[in-house]
């Protein structure tokens, strides 16, 4: 079997968004729309501060709440652990919206484009009527996965191959892979490192691992 | 989505140079003729340092190409009145109707005479982005240069936006225009506020991402808690523009509280100027004959010239002895028997005043936290490691200091270069394998190689090539309007010394003319490209008003904007992903770009230009043939001035110099002279190589990411600790100044001190303000400071949608930044609407609480307040810009001053 998950480094991490824009160029998402994005977050007080930078988006949870409140199975998982939107049986009532518990989920029920009320060239070429109005989020840019592995490719490995948030990353912060695999590179990263997966407890199984040091 | 498997899809290699840190290499996914996509080159991931990736601003070019509010045809104004209030009445013309309008300007000027009545070039031209322009305007460079005389005085950032300090005194000690830790190998980096998470590219954020994970440890020492603050493994909250007292006080812990064999004291024996003997009257004590330098012989127990074989020189303590001494325009003084230290003793001495605790009080960071990072500094130099590099044995010193803009910048940036340059050498680190390293030069010549501008200096340290100050080399009157030659010894006269000179001096004399200085004519013609000096200089204000007054200005333009506003004629260039041009990549040169290869890239059109801008190329071209300039603009392409040469020992591509040549035949034979220099005249792929291929490279050696083999074959000295040169050019430039009258400048000639003073920078600008304008220390009791953004810095677009909507991601692009518990104790929640007030005037936008800045700090990211470029006017983001006052009692000797001004903030209800 095959597990795609994303492990994230946040030592590594610098917050440039370049991943977040990488992604909209890749999946021609609207502006306003950010299947991934990096959070800054400050914690501690004065002078005791801390500032990390968190890329987040969809999970891919290995028991995904949005597929589970999906009235019309438009929401699925495919064998390798990516979990999927067909635009086609999405009714958009945003149940999934709400299920999930990572905010990874957006629905925009008009065409929007970065300036005014017209598209740009590149965005009329790109424009997608079959999502609006209907749940997206973050594909793990699987088309990619798709046609590399055709080609004999690895996903996480070769860059034509791998979500392209994680290929276009500058700080090589980001990685993917198969987690099943014991020898693939995000295996290697979870053995060799200490990591957590946001809000566990709630019984997802998210498959995204965040690299830490404790004791920083 | 729509089926793309239909479509003609191409991928397109070429080149993002819109931040100083590149350029880096992209590839541009074409559907249907249509730029969709950026990203990065992974061809080239084997010889880029960051994998062939790009970083967040070359995404925004796709919107930048199809932009609805681009300028997509030449226009000329019709209001003849100018200014922020004035419609410019802006009417499409033809590119002829365009282009004889300028070249019937530019042949006036040259019928008249190419300096006006107060000798300053009739054509000003202001460019930005700290070089990167040159990479996007084709072969301008070209026409330029075969102009004559250009005024580029007219600052558009230069000397308060840039590293003013680093830039000069680099070049002087270590031919490091740009200063970096050697990221691949540190393990100790103490920055002080050099943000280089957002300002070093892709490199430069690889690199460190790398040394994080194998253990570096960076403190950052900065008045709020930058990106790089929050990568870095601590943070030192440090009161704004004390950074001078940290680092003297360092110095103190290294000097007076650790053993002296805690240092490499080979290194500072034969590898620095820390034994030379220092006379009474401050200067060397020279051999009477030779006129070396002396140093006492402990071999001989005599004073010997600084070059004698065999000696061995005392590094400390005082002598009798007997020498000359040659101060300012060689007045001289002989001594028989005078008591001399040797500069390290200087050193030592002076530095004895500035304890940890002294410094405390100043940066308000406890003693034990600056005595243990001096400490952890000198722990982790490993002073006596080597490391094997290519074959040759170098020095390992894994610690670096660097430094951020502001640091740099104004009064203290000389301190604070200085120190950090000092203490390298201290541990023998300067420009070795682990150090603090220089990556390019710019003043000292050949530009491409820091290596070969190694030439000795009659003292043992490296030339230099200062303006003159003697009484006969001395330029007493100024060819530009600021008077970089005239008054700034240290920036040289290289094509880059223009942009460091004192840039705000052309711009204040606009308002108040300086006595004893030539008239402060107005430019005939002003070229504007990449800049938006009405936004990004201070008090734009006032430099909007003085551009207002321009009498014709032309500028390149890709929107309308606040600079350009105030323009005669706007020529719409083919932008980025639009024209051809081919640059050096490769080998080192800013900030953290150093390679292990060396070479060219093509940056190239992926899509048709649109409307009717045209390629610069095309546009430099017409106008040396609407000017008679043909001739003299090819001759200048065949020479290099798009900086390769044409004609090699074993290649000549020269163009025909009589012809216009279409900008692809240009480029074509560019391309070749480039594939043969790198192959010694082997290959000549030409153009349509380097379009299907978009890059060409050959190995570069990793010894020369490090200037120390060159010092170590060329027997030199690194300049350190004491600046006799400095000190006696400072006396010579004010005689030279007082023989003209000029007393304007005496402040900051106090400057040229051997070894620098604490200066209380704080009260100073406090004081300047005060002085110069109106309010009292206590009506301004918070400092305002900026810090870079990725997303913006350098980019020129802020027009970009996409770059607005990932930046404002990031903690401050949002509003101003404010002390949580601060804010809270002045009544102010988050996202509520605050009045930024200066002594010059004030501003609004939101509050953005934040704990991680100091209670007596807000900061206001980049440079926004746009009220003509579209998109941006409406971000509702203040600029500090606005609110810092040109003085000149806050300029320093190299004519720079810092991004930092004393405000008050309130709340206040309603819009901004």
């Amino acid at each position: 079997m095959t597990r795609y998950v994303m492990v994230v480094d946040l030592r590594r991490c610098v917050g440039c968004q370049t991943c977040t824009v990488a992604c909209r160029h890749t999946n021609g998402t609207p502006p306003g729309v950010q299947w991934r994005s990096v959070l800054d977050v400050e914690s501690g007080e004065y002078p005791d501060v801390r500032r990390t930078f968190v890329p987040v988006g969809c999970q891919h949870c290995a028991k995904p709440p949005c597929m589970y409140v999906c009235p019309t199975t438009a929401t699925r998982q495919r064998d390798d652990g990516i979990v999927t939107i067909n635009y086609d049986y999405c009714i958009g009532c945003g149940y999934c919206i709400v299920a999930c518990p990572y905010q990874a989920r957006y629905k925009v029920t008009k065409q929007r484009y970065a300036y005014g009320s017209e598209p740009m060239e590149n965005e009329a070429l790109r424009e997608d009527p079959g999502r609006i109005g209907v749940a997206t989020k973050c594909t793990y840019c699987f088309d990619r996965i798709d046609a590399g592995r055709s080609q004999g490719l690895i996903p996480g490995v070769d860059p034509e191959a791998t979500p392209s948030c994680v290929s276009s990353c500058i700080a090589a912060a980001l990685h993917f892979g198969d987690i099943e695999d014991a020898e693939s590179n995000v295996s290697g990263l979870l053995r060799e490192n200490e990591h957590f997966r946001m809000h566990e407890e709630l019984g997802a199984e998210p498959g995204s691992y965040y690299l830490w040091d404790k004791r920083q | 989505m729509k089926n793309g498997s239909n479509k003609a899809t191409k991928s397109i290699p070429t080149y993002c140079y819109q931040c100083v840190a590149g350029p880096d290499l992209l590839t541009v996914k074409v559907e249907n003729d249509v730029a969709t996509a950026v990203e990065p080159n992974f061809a080239a991931a084997e010889i880029h340092p960051a994998a062939g990736t790009v970083c967040v601003k070359a995404y925004g070019l796709v919107q930048k190409t199809y932009n609805p509010r681009r300028i997509l045809t030449p226009m000329k104004r019709t209001n003849p009145r100018k200014g922020r209030d004035e419609d410019p009445g802006f009417v499409p013309v033809s590119w002829d109707e365009a282009l004889e309008l300028v070249a019937e300007k530019l042949n006036e000027i040259q019928a008249t005479g190419l300096l006006d009545k107060s000798g300053y070039p009739r054509v000003a031209a202001s460019f930005g982005g700290a070089g990167t322009p040159t990479a996007y305007m084709g072969t301008l460079p070209a026409f330029l240069a075969s102009w004559g005389p250009i005024d580029m005085s007219f600052g558009s950032g230069q000397g308060v936006k840039c590293y003013h300090s680093e830039h000069l005194y680099g070049e002087l000690w270590h031919r490091a225009f740009t200063v970096c830790s050697d990221t691949p190998l540190t393990e100790y980096i103490v920055s002080f506020g050099a943000n280089v998470e957002a300002s070093a590219g892709v490199c430069g954020v690889w690199r460190h991402a790398e040394a994080r994970e194998r253990g570096v440890k960076r403190v950052q020492i900065e008045p709020h808690l930058s990106v790089t603050g929050g990568c870095s493994a601590e943070w030192v909250p440090i009161r704004p523009k004390t950074d001078p007292a940290f680092l003297h006080a360092m110095l103190n812990v290294i000097l007076h509280e650790n053993p002296r064999d805690a240092l490499d004291l080979p290194f500072l024996r034969i590898r620095t100027a820390s034994p030379y003997l220092v006379g009474p009257n401050s200067f060397y004590l020279r051999d009477p004959d030779s006129h070396k330098p002396l140093m006492w012989d402990q071999r001989s127990g005599r004073a010997v010239p600084f070059d004698t074989a065999d000696a061995d020189p005392a590094l400390e303590g005082e002598f009798t002895v007997t020498g000359i001494e040659i101060g300012a325009d060689n007045e001289t003084w002989e001594h028989e028997a005078a008591k001399c230290m040797t500069a390290f003793s200087k050193l030592v001495e002076h530095e004895k005043q500035y304890t940890p605790e002294w410094a405390a009080e100043i940066c308000d960071v406890p003693a034990e936290t600056i005595r243990r990072i001096a400490n952890e500094f000198l722990e982790h130099a490993q002073v006596g490691a080597t490391v094997e590099i290519e074959g040759r044995e170098l020095p390992f010193r894994p610690v670096a200091v660097v430094l951020g803009k502001t640091v740099s910048n104004g009064w203290g940036g000389y301190d604070c270069a200085w120190a950090r340059t000092l203490l390298a050498c201290l541990v023998g680190g300067l420009d070795v394998p682990g150090g603090t390293l220089g990556t390019t030069v710019r003043l000292n010549r050949p530009a491409k190689d820091r290596h070969r501008s190694v030439r000795p200096d009659p003292d043992g340290f490296l030339a230099y090539p200062w303006n003159p100050t003697d009484s006969e080399g001395w330029l007493s009157r100024p060819t530009v309007r600021h008077g970089y030659r005239t008054l700034v010894p240290l920036s040289a006269n290289s094509p880059w010394s223009q942009a460091l000179g004192p840039t705000h001096l052309a711009w204040m004399q606009q308002q108040e003319p300086f006595p004893h200085w030539p008239e402060p004519t107005l430019p005939d013609v002003w070229f504007v490209y990449r800049t938006n000096p009405a936004i990004s200089f201070w008090d734009t204000d006032k430099v909007s008003e003085a551009m207002a007054k321009f009498p014709f200005v032309v500028a390149f333009a890709y929107t309308l904007d606040e600079t350009n506003y105030m323009a005669d004629v706007l020529l719409p260039e083919a932008t980025d992903l639009e024209s051809l041009q081919l640059i050096r990549i490769g080998g080192t040169k800013y900030i953290e770009y150093f390679w292990d290869y060396q070479g060219f890239a093509l940056r190239q059109p992926v899509v048709k230009a649109r409307g009717e801008a045209r390629d610069f190329t095309w546009i430099a071209t017409e106008l040396a043939r609407r000017t008679g300039l043909l001739e003299k603009y090819n001759k200048a392409i065949n020479r290099g001035a798009t900086s390769i040469p044409l004609q090699g020992e074993s290649y000549d591509y020269s163009l025909d110099v009589s012809e216009a040549h279409p900008a692809e035949t240009i480029w074509d034979a560019i391309c070749r002279a480039a594939s043969a220099e790198l192959s010694d005249g082997g290959e000549n792929g030409g153009l349509d190589w380097y379009r299907e291929h978009g890059f060409k490279v050959k190995p570069f050696s990793r010894l020369k990411w490090y200037l120390y083999p060159a010092i170590v074959d060329n027997d030199l000295r690194f300049e350190m600790p004491y600046q006799e040169r400095l000190y006696r050019i400072g006396h010579q430039l004010r005689n030279r100044l007082h023989e003209q009258g000029i007393n304007w400048w005496d402040k900051q000639l106090t400057e040229y001190e051997p070894l620098p003073i604490w200066h209380d920078l704080p009260a100073m600008i406090k004081q300047a303000i005060a002085k110069n304008l109106e309010g009292a220390d206590e009506d301004y009791p918070f400092w305002l400071l900026t810090a870079r953004s990725m997303q913006y810095s350098w980019g020129s677009n802020v027009g970009v949608q996409e770059m607005k909507e990932v930046a404002d991601n990031v903690k401050g692009h949002k509003g101003i930044l404010i002390n949580s518990s601060k804010a809270t104790e002045l009544g102010i929640r988050d996202g509520d609407l605050i009045e930024v007030r200066s002594a010059l005037r004030a501003t609004r936008g939101p509050a953005v609480l934040q704990q991680g800045i100091r209670p007596d700090t807000v900061l206001m990211i980049g440079q926004f307040d746009h009220w003509a470029t579209p998109f941006a006017k409406d971000f509702n983001v203040p600029s500090m810009n606005a609110l810092v006052p040109m003085l000149m009692d806050l300029t320093d000797s190299t004519g720079s001053s810092a991004d930092i001004v004393p405000v008050a903030v309130a709340p206040v209800g309603g819009k901004r």
